[in-house]
């Protein structure tokens, strides 16, 4: 008796404790599924050496120890529907992003984000060249001044606001603005008075901004967005100055000036708009109507003469550049019999300069503006029929026709041009694919598409002949408008043989062939007679059981060029044709590992590995049968370039509780290269100038990189 | 004895208090667990069915949608789990302990709905804005599903929005693009400062599904120095950046498609040194001039710098041919 009423009380307490606590537990087992989560994570990490090629991007270019600090903490209220985010990434290091989001959803939104893109040169350039990162540089001789390691690079800071609004039910307001500020250096240049390559570097210290408003209107039959787009782009500088060595008086210096982009900015309007005729039908436009801009201020004015400033006293003293382009678009979609879907589209897009064509020189070729527009005209039918449940087959048809503009003198002559152009040119695109969808098992596509492309007569180049060769500017078809027929064929297939492991096979191959003639006299067919290209991949995931999961990709890429372009008899050089063939070709391979040692340990490993080969093979025949010829001090032999990279990743997370984490980083990371680009032939670093004593600026590319990175974090969760 | 009482009376306190809070949720079946009316579904997908969301995610969490947009009940235009996935009677409606035949709309990898089916239900909402052209779309026309990219239940992060993890998603089909960024010179995707929708809309029938109504336009948008125009225009600058540039990635720097002197020998033929033959420079003994700078350094940009455009107004040819 005393036992029952022991077992009673205790099955009471406990159904008691199980009916309050055991909803509790419930309630937050379900809030753990349903509610937002949020983490935050520290940590520091070192890379053991400086990563000049690897680490362009990531804002970890040396060798040191990085900051590692990364959050992301939404808050819901249920009740109101309001979302807080915050979300910051890398704020260690010199790429760091940070953004907030106030959402109440459906009703209003603001966003705010903060982000910064770093972009350094793998190269460090030795030079004497003094007041880099300015508008003015002094170029010192290499008698004097002394040598400096620079490296160059830029840095974007953005800022970005959004907000949102829904006015009416259907009716919401969109506006974006983007604030950019880029600063920083690039690599750049000039030919020296006596042909010579001289060091220079580009300032880099530009604003731009961007503003999008837009307003979209939904209904379940209509729909309708229309807004405005406004961008502004703002150079700190309108000229550079490069002071030549010489004198110390700096009159006497002789400067070199060089132009940099001037202000511009665009504004364009647009309406896009969809309805819904029936379920199986729907129509679209798009209209948009843009102008472009760039009325800043040229360099100097007449009254100053000579140097940076116009040297044609009549000349104008902006560009007064303006360029419209309109788009209108008019679109179909219908499936009239249940199995088969048709697509249309009628596009016509017109780029239209309307600079005025003007003198801002009377020396050289080209002394007028030339402004270039493009009007091109598109129309596009697809159908696809459903041939059963499981194949479908597509083909399509497009026309583009492309009117381009020619360039005219001020006087509305055709202008003479260093490279032979085309007034018109038409593309005609065929595709087909058969398609397998739906199969737990089998799935995969095969498509084909062949292009043609052609057009009008050319206007040929200015015909110079000399040097042993005779109208050589129109022997070459230019690649963008050379008569061209392009062969694709395109294979993919997703297998699943057993619900644990999955294959993907991807084949593509490319073939163009290109038109090199253009009836010239004489006629040697040159530029690019020929492109291939193909690529062949496997993916496959395998899930060994439900704590280990494998995965891993191989893929082969390569592409060719074949081209020919003449050669005048200068320089060292008897004039000749020479046969280029270049090829560029990859191997990649991809392995990764995700396994749930512990209920409290998770391990994973991916390994990045790719080996490219470039290769520029050429040959050479004379028109005098004679060897071939070349400069003084040149190697006309270029040894294949290959790239290596290999990163090896390995991450440990262990569960310290419920609510934080300890995650161990360790990578390894190799890259080699034997790109020559910045040396001579001899293996010794190229050198800007030359031997009589200008500039002397040399390029190092480290050819090896090796570095190890670890790092420890320490994450915190909650809700 | 006395403890005795007091634990019998916590007891039934508590049981009370839990018979109280217990039923709340069950009882207000329009409220649901997750998402609105949800009643039907989850009385069967609870917390104890969820394949709550582990490390090698194989498991599919049902409920996790309640931590994204669709799971904000306070939003009316939110929806229940029949908007989706169709009434399927069938499905709830089941009594034994074989599987259930499948609901009427489904979007995992092995779903037997069409892929129309599956857009048509999205679109019942997603249809304005930045989806209007989705259905001439090169995506909708090759029957790829939005669920092919975008995870619905996806514990509160959907890759495909993830600027870091989306390119992931799109080197699903996107091959040739996996190995081109992955070269030495590209753009900094692989490092999470881009996306591939930031430079490609993937839901508009702009050519090569890109952002802007022209490869140009798109590529303004960052480099909006290249816009000019220039005193000095270079034309196939003018016309498409992607006549020199390789976007996804090349071995050549700058993004070229090829280096110079073969890429600009691809349409420039003259007299002069243009026409040269490619090579490098033995050694920096003697003098250099222009017919041996076309591969080394720059190559051929050494001096014709300015290649996108000059602004110089110079009197000279120099100018003109974008060297200064």
């Amino acid at each position: 008796m005393h036992t029952l009423q022991r077992k009673f009380r205790l099955s009471a307490t406990c159904i008691a404790l199980c009916s309050a606590f055991g909803a509790a537990q419930a309630d937050e087992e379900v809030d753990a599924l349903i509610k937002p989560e949020s983490s935050v994570s520290v940590g520091v990490g070192q890379w053991s050496g400086d990563r000049h090629q690897q680490g362009i991007y990531d804002g970890q270019r040396d060798g040191k120890a990085y900051g590692l600090i990364d959050a992301d903490i939404v808050r819901r209220d249920d009740d109101s529907g309001t979302w807080f985010r915050l979300k910051a990434h890398n704020l260690g290091l010199d790429n760091g992003e940070i953004s907030g989001e106030y959402l109440r959803q459906g009703d209003i939104g603001v966003s705010l984000e903060y982000n910064r893109i770093s972009r350094d040169n793998p190269n460090t350039f030795n030079t004497r060249l003094q007041g880099i990162g300015g508008a003015t540089q002094i170029e010192n001789s290499t008698a004097g001044g002394k040598m400096n390691p620079v490296t160059l690079g830029t840095v974007r800071e953005q800022s970005n606001m959004g907000f949102y609004k829904n006015l009416l039910p259907g009716l919401d307001l969109n506006i974006a603005f983007k604030n950019e500020d880029k600063t920083g250096t690039r690599p750049w240049g000039r030919g020296g008075s006596n042909n010579f390559a001289e060091f220079a570097v580009e300032p880099i210290n530009a604003n731009t901004r961007q503003l999008e408003a837009v307003l979209n209107y939904t209904t379940k039959l209509f729909q309708l967005s229309g807004g405005y787009n406004g961008s502004w782009y703002d150079n700190k500088y309108n000229q550079v100055t490069i002071a030549a060595p010489g004198s110390a008086v700096a009159n006497a210096r002789n400067p070199t000036y060089l132009s940099v982009p001037l202000d511009n900015e665009a504004h364009q309007l647009f309406l896009n708009g969809g309805y819904n005729f029936s379920k199986a039908t729907r129509g679209t436009f798009k209209l948009e109507y843009a102008r472009a801009t760039q009325n800043e201020r040229l360099p100097g004015t007449p009254s100053t003469g000579s140097g940076g400033g116009q040297t044609l006293a009549s000349a104008p003293d902006r560009l007064d550049a303006r360029v419209d382009t309109k788009l209108i678009q008019l679109g179909l979609t219908s499936r009239p019999v249940q199995n088969l879907s048709v697509n249309a589209n009628l596009r016509y897009h017109h780029m239209e300069d309307k600079t005025p064509v003007r003198n801002f020189a009377s020396a050289g070729d080209s002394p007028d503006y030339v402004p270039f527009s493009y009007k091109t005209f598109t129309g596009k039918v697809e159908g696809t029929y459903r041939l059963d449940e499981a194949y479908s087959l597509t083909a399509g048809l497009e026309e583009k026709r492309q009117d381009r503009k020619l360039p005219v003198t001020v006087a509305g002559t055709l202008k003479d041009v260093v490279v032979p152009m085309r007034q018109d040119l038409n593309e005609t695109t065929a595709r087909l694919e058969l398609r397998r969808t739906l199969s737990e098992t089998l799935n995969g596509s095969l498509s084909y598409v062949h292009a043609k492309r052609d057009g009008g007569r050319y206007h040929a180049a200015d015909v110079v002949s000399s040097n042993g060769v005779v109208n050589i500017e129109n022997q070459v078809n230019p690649l963008n408008i050379a008569d061209r027929e392009r062969d694709k064929v395109r294979a993919s297939f997703d297998w699943a043989p057993s619900e644990v492991l999955s294959l993907q096979f991807n084949l593509e191959q490319g073939q163009d062939k290109y038109k090199t003639s253009h009836n010239t006299t004489p006629d040697y067919g040159a530029g690019l007679s020929s492109g291939k290209s193909q690529l062949y991949s496997v993916d496959g995931a395998w899930t060994v059981n439900d704590r280990l999961k494998l995965t891993a990709w191989y893929a082969y890429d390569q592409s060719k060029a074949r081209q020919s372009a003449l050669r005048a008899d200068n320089g060292g050089g008897n004039a000749g044709i020479k046969s280029y063939d270049l090829q560029d070709s990859g191997n990649s391979l991809g392995i990764g590992m995700r396994l749930e040692a512990t209920s409290r340990l998770n391990l994973g490993a991916n390994l990045e590995w790719t080996s490219t080969v470039s290769k520029y093979n050429q040959s050479m025949a004379t028109f005098n049968g004679a060897a071939a010829t070349y400069p003084a001090n040149f190697d006309a032999g270029l040894e294949d370039i290959k790239n290596r990279m290999v990163r090896l990743s390995l991450f440990s997370v262990y569960a310290l509780d419920k609510k934080s984490d300890l995650r161990l980083d360790f990578i390894h990371e190799r890259w080699k290269t034997n790109d020559w680009s910045w040396l001579y032939a001899n293996g010794t670093a190229f050198t800007y100038g030359n031997a009589a004593g200008l500039d002397g600026t040399y390029v190092t590319a480290d050819p090896k990189q090796i570095s190890n990175f670890v790092a420890m974090r320490y994450i915190y969760k909650f809700q | 004895m006395k403890i005795i009482r007091s634990a019998q009376l916590l007891s039934i306190l508590l049981g009370l208090w839990g018979a109280i809070i217990a039923p709340a949720g069950a009882a207000d079946e329009s409220k649901g667990l997750v998402l609105k009316g949800d009643a039907r579904c989850t009385s069967c997908h609870d917390e104890s069915d969820d394949g709550k969301p582990g490390f090698l995610g194989l498991s599919k969490s049902v409920l996790s949608i309640g931590k994204t947009k669709h799971g904000t009940q306070a939003d009316g235009r939110t929806p229940t789990c029949t908007s989706c996935h169709g009434d399927s009677n069938k499905h709830a409606d089941h009594k034994g302990s074989d599987k259930p035949p499948k609901p009427d709309r489904t979007f995992g990898k092995n779903s037997s709905t069409t892929p129309q089916a599956r857009n048509e239900t999205c679109q019942t909402c997603h249809q304005g804005g930045k989806h209007m052209n989705w259905q001439s779309s090169t995506h909708a026309n090759r029957d790829v599903a939005c669920t092919s990219c975008h995870s619905v239940h996806n514990n509160g992060h959907d890759k495909v929005r993830d600027k870091k993890a989306q390119p992931e998603v799109c080197y699903t089909c996107h091959k040739e693009q996996r190995t081109q960024m992955i070269r030495p010179s590209h753009h900094p995707v692989p490092e999470g400062k881009m996306a591939c929708t930031s430079c490609h809309d993937v839901h508009s029938d702009n050519p090569k599904a890109l952002a802007k109504s022209s490869t140009n336009d798109t590529c303004y948008t960052c480099h909006m120095e290249k816009r000019g125009p220039f005193v000095h225009s270079h034309q196939p600058v003018t016309e498409d950046c992607a006549i020199c540039h390789q976007p996804h990635g090349t071995t050549t720097a700058n993004l070229l498609k090829s280096r110079a002197p073969f890429l600009c020998q691809e349409c420039h033929s003259h007299t002069s040194h243009p026409s040269q033959i490619a090579g490098l420079p033995i050694n920096g003994g003697s003098a250099l001039g222009t017919t041996q700078l076309g591969t080394v350094g720059r190559g051929c940009l050494n001096c014709h710098t300015n290649i996108h455009g000059s602004n110089s107004t110079m009197n000279s040819a120099t100018a003109q041919r974008f060297r200064r």
